[in-house]
């Protein structure tokens, strides 16, 4: 991970998804919404519902998705302006005084991430809760799951409980063929 | 995607756009082509020459209005990305608005320019530059200058959406031929129906350069889009399902109907049909205002289809 991302002692954020957890409550959705007043009608983060089988026997899965805050990410890639960005720590954020609202980003966001904010008019998307992160705080979802889904950590601390977590149970990655190396750990 | 991003607003920029750079292409081609010692074709290189900036211009302005601050526009000349193709299609549109610019004002009639700088006031004497004899000479470096610049700006619209891994139905190198030849040929098209709406009509000359080019970019486009369904319907399952929007999917009557059948085939019918005389070397040419005009409103027609299809079914298209 420390050679891909080429960075050499600095934290590299990132979220570990333990999707069984989930009782879709939703409550990582509103905290999100009420931290970062996020626009009626927009979100950035989400729970991916399914359900299948046929009665009795049936199954209902639910999978809390955001912003995989990739380590090649194509929405930066395609800005046109470098109001996309990478910190070095990880996180994809966007300057939003240098966005002109084109929104190619959002369509070369796989997951679908990304949303134009109908009150700022430029595009807008999950931070990882960015000014709670710089002040040593975990993301407003993460802090609020009642069944701890979400574990948030940095990915280079070895003694981290992400990285251990990470170590010790197999985890997958969501879309890795559009190559843009997703770091969204679902464990499995 | 929940809801498309790209509206029609970029479907009639992408058409636009396409078309000022094809009618840059034929303009560029006949300035360059001699009979003799003289221009074979001055009415095509003129007439291609006076029109080219102006769908750019309409389509930039849609361009600049599909974003969410129209006026932070200017962003896009205080940086450049080169990984992102709408970066470099920005520099390109830039440069190429420049060049139509100037071959427009060097094809002006010495005629309009000399009423225009006679009727100016005193203060706008310096204008007077604009009169210059020596416009006439910038013709020619400005068409082979402009012709790499408007094969680009033909191209990079198909490669900008080719450049996005995450919509299956675009990411293919493909989709930018198509997207090159549909331009040409649209910019083929608006020459003919131009020159056929006029009094004066087609000449024959004129009608033979354009219709037997139109006829071969018409072709080119067939053996590029047959080519992406085919390697589009063997290709992993997010490709194939991508493909299965104009195979069966929402976009199948738009792009089989609308797009393949009516835009593309029967133009080139139209097209063999009027040059029957010329393939089979028996009677003389002599073009039909009528059909000549209607297979060109066809092949624009096609031109927007085509568009549509790929920036609608394009951002439908997802890995599942």
């Amino acid at each position: 991970m420390r050679e891909r991302l080429g960075i050499k002692g600095k934290p590299r954020w990132a979220l570990a998804i333990d999707a069984r957890k989930c009782i879709n409550c939703k409550a990582c959705i509103v905290a999100c919404k009420a931290e970062n007043g996020v626009p009626l009608g927009k979100f950035r983060n989400r729970i991916n519902e399914e359900h299948g089988g046929s009665y009795p026997h049936l199954r209902a899965s639910f999978e809390p998705e955001q912003c995989h805050h990739c380590a090649s990410p194509s929405c930066v890639r395609v800005c046109p302006t470098g109001a996309s960005y990478q910190r070095d720590d990880g996180l994809v954020l966007v300057h939003a005084n240098d966005c002109i609202g084109c929104g190619y980003c959002i369509i070369a966001c796989p997951y679908d991430a990304r949303y134009f904010n109908p009150e700022t008019r430029v595009v807008d998307k999950c931070t990882m809760c960015v000014h709670r992160v710089d002040a040593g705080r975990e993301p407003a979802c993460a802090e609020t799951c009642p069944s701890r889904v979400r574990l948030f950590g940095d990915l280079h601390d070895g003694e981290g409980s992400l990285r251990h977590t990470l170590d010790s149970r197999r985890s997958q990655v969501k879309k890795e063929q559009t190559g843009n190396h997703p770091q969204l750990y679902y464990l499995l | 995607m929940p809801e498309p991003r790209w509206g029609w607003l970029i479907v009639l920029y992408l058409f636009l756009g396409g078309l000022s750079a094809g009618l840059f292409f034929v303009s560029a081609l006949a300035t360059y082509l001699q009979r003799g010692s003289g221009p074979a074709y001055p009415r095509l290189a003129r007439v291609g020459a006076l029109l080219a900036p102006w769908p750019l211009a309409l389509g930039s302005a849609l361009l600049v209005f599909d974003l969410g601050h129209w006026y932070r526009f200017y962003k896009l000349f205080v940086t450049f990305h080169w990984r992102s193709p709408m970066s470099i299609g920005a520099w390109l549109l830039a440069a190429f608005t420049g060049i139509t610019l100037l071959s427009f004002w060097s094809w002006l009639p010495a005629a309009t320019v000399g009423g225009w700088v006679r009727r100016l006031p005193r203060r706008l004497r310096f204008l007077r530059v604009l009169d210059a004899p020596w416009r006439e000479t910038l013709r020619r470096p400005l068409a082979m200058l402009g012709f790499p610049v408007a094969l680009g700006v033909g191209i990079y619209t198909g490669v900008l959406l080719g450049a996005v891994q995450a919509r299956p139905f675009w990411n293919t190198n493909l989709v930018a031929q198509i997207f090159l030849f549909s331009a040409m040929s649209t910019g083929c098209a608006l020459l003919i129906l131009v020159l056929s709406l006029r009094r004066a009509g087609l000449e024959a000359s004129e009608a033979r350069l354009l219709f037997s080019l139109d006829i071969v970019l018409i072709v080119l486009e067939f053996f590029v889009v047959l080519p992406y369904l085919i390697h589009g319907a063997l290709s992993p399952l997010a490709v194939r399902e991508a493909i299965g929007l104009v195979m069966g999917g929402p976009f199948t009557v738009a792009f089989w109907v609308l797009f393949f059948t009516l835009g593309l085939l029967l133009p080139l019918v139209l097209e063999l049909w009027e040059m029957r005389p010329v393939l089979l070397e028996r009677q003389t040419f002599h073009p039909s205002r009528g059909l000549a005009a209607v297979s060109a409103v066809l092949v624009l027609f096609g031109g927007v289809v085509l568009r549509y299809v790929f920036v609608f079914a394009g951002q439908v298209s997802a890995f599942q």
